[in-house]
């Protein structure tokens, strides 16, 4: 397990927490990051016990220099041939992933953001998928993870005029679920976390995965994963667990079988 | 038609008003209403004279609070509960009623009842209506479309935070994220939902189902099969021929 020096990573129960802590300058960290990512998002997709995600970016802005950004995709599949953009490495995650968002979150950060399921947002956040202003276009899948949670006018809008929107506007638009203010982030990520860990946690997995997936089917193939899925989890005993919790008007308590 | 145990059927005026029935259990939906609700959402799709549906519920306190759980545990193995579903599609049907559907909400929309609204085309909400999604907190995944039919409709980001996290929402958030298109006072739901259903049912049949399937099969296909489809539909309302005919 590589060493954490960009991303800190640890664990509370079944919440699973990321800090991205430091600011990415250059291509060496962007590398670093990238191989960082990777290996604890091949972990978390391991280990069972992890239920929740929460992604914060460590109380530092989420935009990266974009000194030698340009080249970097292209770089970094020189060097390893297959690198996946970090931002694919979070989509993949089957549990969900919430993210806290404070400062300015530019360009590649917001690409980050659009990754994870759920966004919460500081009131001072600004947002902007400004890579046109540095002469770049998105590449670690803004140009198809906007227009898919906002519409392709306001992620045409926002694209190609690289406008940066404060949080008001974000939450007007779709782009973060929440804005609340800066020192109540952390405990609102918490009780978010908490409240989801608290539920039948295969149940969590299969309808991300039939909302996720169910977009690029159409409705009928959709509505057969969705069934695929529902009665998959007949067989699970957290299925019984919560129902039998609810007619006894007691807590249930799943464990992931 | 009549004899239903669960669901109630009136039509007049062009207008089908389908109401489910079992006030004492807030309509929770249940093996038997799914069953009386297919015959009659069979019946509706085949009567041309019927222009447009309204969907509500009866009672005060909800238009459906979900699923009837007490039959979950006794439900058959699932590899006969998936053929079952498949024989008798409900959902498939109710999204391919040709005519446009109203649903008129109270009280509590929770689970199947946030669904069935959604396999309608438009959505009117009572003030007092509240909204949620509790099937993760059971253990189990929405099974009437929820999962496909929430996100296409106000978008998977805020579609994922009601469907993980079963928060629920008054009428007027729901207003806000697109989940019903009009809130209106409680005494007035009914007679809301029947004058929109009335303005439909004035305008020519054809017209009006052309425009239904343009746009329900249209979100389905690439802008340019849309359009398409579109344009062969507007052709055939002409009484022109369609390409290649």
């Amino acid at each position: 397990m590589r060493r954490n020096r960009l991303i800190t990573y640890t664990t509370n129960g079944h919440v699973a927490s990321l800090d991205f802590t430091h600011q990415v300058t250059d291509i060496d960290d962007a590398y670093e990051l990238v191989m960082e990512l990777g290996d604890i998002t091949a972990e978390i997709g391991a280990t069972d016990m992890i239920r929740i995600v929460v992604v914060n970016a460590g109380g530092k802005t989420m935009s990266f220099s974009t000194a030698g950004m340009g080249a970097l995709a292209e770089a970094l599949g020189q060097m390893t041939g297959d690198c996946p953009d970090p931002a694919k490495l979070l989509a993949g995650l089957p549990q969900p992933v919430l993210v806290g968002l404070e400062g300015d979150i530019l360009g590649m950060g917001l690409e980050l953001a659009l990754a994870c399921d759920v966004r919460v947002a500081v009131d001072g956040a600004r947002f902007g998928m400004t890579h046109l202003s540095e002469g770049q276009m998105p590449s670690w899948g803004g140009t198809q993870r906007l227009s898919r949670l906002v519409g392709g006018g306001n992620a045409l809008e926002l694209t190609l005029g690289a406008t940066i929107i404060d949080a008001p506007e974000a939450l007007r638009i779709g782009l973060v679920n929440k804005v609340v203010p800066r020192d109540r982030l952390s405990s609102t990520l918490d009780e978010m976390a908490h409240n989801m860990a608290a539920k039948g946690p295969i149940a969590m997995r299969y309808a991300k995965e039939a909302i996720s997936a169910g977009l690029d089917l159409s409705l009928g193939q959709g509505l057969r994963l969705e069934a695929d899925l529902y009665f998959l989890l007949h067989t699970s005993r957290d299925r019984t667990e919560g129902i039998q919790a609810f007619q006894n008007k007691g807590k249930p308590k799943f464990e992931g079988r | 038609m009549a004899g239903f145990k669960t669901v109630l059927y009136e039509k007049n005026n062009g207008i089908a008003w389908i109401t489910l029935d079992r006030p004492k259990q807030l309509n929770a939906y249940s093996v038997g209403m799914r069953d009386d609700l297919y015959e009659v959402l069979k019946a509706v799709k085949d009567d041309d004279e019927v222009k447009v549906g309204i969907l509500r519920g009866a009672g005060e306190k909800a238009f459906c609070a979900g699923a009837d759980l007490s039959e979950f545990l006794s439900a058959p193995p699932p590899v006969a509960a998936r053929q079952v579903r498949w024989q008798r599609d409900i959902w498939g049907l109710f999204a391919a009623l040709p005519q446009p559907m109203i649903a008129a909400v109270h009280g509590f929309v929770l689970g199947s009842g946030i669904e069935m609204s959604l396999f309608c085309d438009m959505r009117i909400a009572s003030a007092e209506a509240q909204f949620g999604l509790p099937e993760v907190a059971l253990g189990i995944i929405p099974a009437a479309g929820g999962t496909q039919t929430l996100p296409r409709l106000i978008g998977r980001g805020k579609a994922v935070e009601l469907l993980l996290t079963n928060e629920w929402i008054s009428a007027t958030e729901a207003l806000r994220i697109g989940l019903v298109n009009q809130v209106v006072a409680r005494k007035v739901l009914y007679e809301k939902a029947r004058s929109m259903a009335e303005k439909i049912a004035s305008f020519d049949a054809a017209a009006v189902r052309a425009v239904k399937q343009a746009v329900v099969r249209g979100l389905d296909m690439t802008l340019p099969q849309g359009l398409d489809l579109e344009k062969q539909l507007a052709l055939g309302l002409k009484g022109a021929k369609p390409n290649g005919a």
